[in-house]
């Protein structure tokens, strides 16, 4: 390093917080900050660890570093954390071995917005959750709401719910697949994933005129019967899909680069994903056959015919395996679903302002992620008192620290992907 | 349920039945032992905390903490109720039994200020470190709401002492800063604290 004159040098800008710094400290009292001051090093030492007294157990072991060890940072900008994740990593060399998650650069506090709003505007409110899930975030709170208002949706209704779920996670799972790739290095999934999610989105675009955030359903039924635009394309897409899940899978399943990184990787066990709370695909993929619309079946599914699919080796590669067998099982729950639609209305009759008696109810639902699910409290008035939203992906990042030791850097984004979580829902 | 009552008849208390969900309340000093048998026991086989959430019931009432688990042997969702006084928000931590509980005592522990005993990461989760107040408490109003507030007129959306930019850098770099507030303080011996001159030589590439 050359030297430079600290006179005109341009001042650093970690120089400059740490004059902050010093200033701060000494209106308060305190002794100039110690650490390595003048050093090369200086501002680099403490990267990563918190600027406060460290406060639980947990805490100082992840940030108290041992010989050789060093803290790395990833995101919040992180173009591969999938949103505003913040992952601070503890790593030896090229290995790491701890793992600490941030979150909460995405809260809005929806769950405190809805407990402000009315019935029926909480279902606009919830959508911006998991927003590659929105459908599946109208269904658990349109399902508490109707069980603490004591109506039940039409029958058509219930099964156009069911319709446009399961084609919210065909187009959910394809993109998990596509971003596990380019999390891994490989561009052209991706684009093929958006290919076909941009077919399924303006198919349900179609049906409740938006793209993204539907705000398609209603306490008591859904906004739009189907419509001839929505059935045409319907059968346009239906007739390619296979073809195309056909191409991604030629890309992607027997690839020796994808298949030498991702066998073996980031094993979880059946019973480790189920103390860590882990549910949906990630969990089959561990061999639980654990799915809600087997186990506590809700709409229409305990109608129609499928499987619960599950893998046995549980690591990132089973996680794919495990989507792409999903996606085929939801496309057979379309056809069954669009053969059995019955005729009929598609609303309720409901109030303008819903006030249902005072009481509890638990909906849930599987979500492309897991288990979502909302416990509203009502104490008679037009909002929900409590409104609680239980999101799979914020559950499901706990296991991160469990599953990264002894893994390289850059395996942290593959096996993150694998879980396929939406920083929409982990921050609420 | 009936069989719950019959084989926990000082603790459980059934409130009430629905089509898919089945409620009791448990007082908080049989939770964790409770909550271990019908994990454990084949009988019951609640093997999955499904979701565990925080409930204000308002000023001059009580918190509550609310289990829901699933089992493969029974058709309903079991809804365990526990109530938390709201002077002194202590109940025991389930991290013991489900991993997965460390999340959600964290989340509760943020927005609601509920202190889970033998967590041992209990900290903010979505709120800044140096957050002081509780977001999802009832008397922690919204700006819209201020007109209802006892206090009409005035805000009370925070403790005034924290939106006070003096008083918030000093607490920042004091090392006496008191993180958490005292009335949920966990107790952190001072020597722990990494921060220093060993600590950051140790992090440099040999």
């Amino acid at each position: 390093m050359t030297a430079v004159d600290p006179e005109t040098r341009i001042p650093d800008p970690i120089d400059l917080d740490r004059g902050e710094e010093a200033r701060l400290r000494a209106a308060a009292g305190l002794a100039p900050p110690s650490a390595a001051a003048g050093s090369e090093y200086a501002g680099f030492e403490l990267v990563g660890v918190p600027d406060r007294p460290l406060q639980t157990e947990r805490e100082r072991e992840m940030y108290t570093l041992e010989e050789g060890e060093m803290l790395l940072n990833m995101g919040p900008q992180h173009p591969s954390t999938h949103g505003v994740l913040r992952l601070v990593v503890k790593i030896r060399g090229e290995m790491v071995t701890d793992l600490d998650p941030v979150f909460g650069y995405l809260h809005r506090g929806i769950e405190k917005l809805c407990e402000n709003a009315t019935y029926t505007t909480v279902l606009t409110y919830v959508d911006p959750m998991d927003y590659l899930a929105s459908m599946h975030n109208e269904h658990a709170p349109a399902i508490a709401f109707e069980k603490l208002f004591g109506i039940q949706a039409p029958r058509r209704a219930e099964y156009i719910r069911a319709l446009v779920v399961e084609l919210n996670r065909v187009f959910s799972h394809g993109l998990m697949i596509g971003f596990l790739a380019l999390d891994m290095g490989g561009l052209t999934p991706i684009l093929y994933s958006f290919i076909n999610r941009d077919d399924v989105v303006e198919l349900l675009a179609a049906i409740s005129g938006q793209r993204m955030l539907f705000n398609f359903f209603r306490v008591g039924g859904v906004n739009w019967d189907v419509n001839d635009e929505f059935l045409s394309r319907l059968g346009t897409w239906h007739g390619t899909v296979m073809k195309s899940i056909g191409d991604n899978e030629k890309l992607i399943t027997e690839n020796e680069i994808f298949k030498g990184r991702t066998r073996g990787m980031g094993i979880l066990s059946g019973k480790q994903a189920i103390a860590y709370g882990v549910t949906g695909p990630n969990l089959r993929a561990s061999g639980v056959p654990f799915d809600v619309r087997k186990a506590h079946p809700y709409s229409i599914y305990d109608e129609l015919e499928f499987d619960v699919i599950t893998q046995q080796s549980g690591d990132v590669y089973a996680r794919y395996l495990q989507r792409i067998d999903e996606i085929k099982q939801s496309l057979h729950l379309i056809d069954q679903i669009m053969d059995k639609m019955p005729h009929g209305p598609v609303q309720a009759q409901v109030p303008g302002i819903i006030r249902p008696k005072p009481g509890r109810a638990y909906g849930a639902v599987e979500s492309p992620r897991g288990l979502y699910s909302v416990y509203a409290i009502s104490d008679g008035g037009p909002t929900p008192y409590r409104f609680r939203m239980r999101d799979p992906s914020f559950i499901s990042l706990q296991v991160m620290p469990m599953l990264m030791p002894g893994h390289l850097i850059a395996d942290t984004m593959a096996i993150m992907a694998s879980l396929d979580p939406v920083m929409g829902g982990v921050d609420k | 349920m009936r069989l719950l009552v019959e084989r926990f008849p000082e603790t459980a208390r059934d409130l009430w039945t629905d089509e898919d969900t089945v409620e009791v309340q448990l007082p908080r000093d049989a939770v964790v032992e409770t909550l271990r048998t019908l994990r454990d026991d084949p009988e019951f086989g609640f093997f999955m905390l499904a979701d565990a959430a925080a409930v204000d019931y308002g000023i001059g009432h009580h918190f509550e903490v609310v289990y829901h688990l699933f089992s493969d042997r029974h058709p309903a969702w079991l809804r365990v109720r526990v109530p938390v006084e709201r002077a002194n928000p202590r109940t025991p931590s389930v991290t013991s039994l489900w991993t997965g509980a460390m999340f959600h005592e964290r989340e509760m522990y943020d927005m609601m200020g509920i202190v889970f005993e033998g967590n041992r990461d209990l900290r903010r989760i979505y709120m800044s470190p140096d957050y002081r107040s509780f977001p999802q408490r009832k008397d922690f109003l919204l700006p819209d709401d201020a007109a209802d507030s006892s206090a009409a007129g005035v805000n009370p959306l925070e403790r005034p002492e924290t939106w006070d930019l003096t008083t918030f850098s000093r607490e920042l770099t004091s090392s006496a800063a008191t993180y958490p507030p005292p009335d949920t303080q966990v107790d952190v011996p001072a020597e722990a604290y990494p921060h220093g001159q060993e600590s950051a030589d140790k992090s440099r590439p040999a």
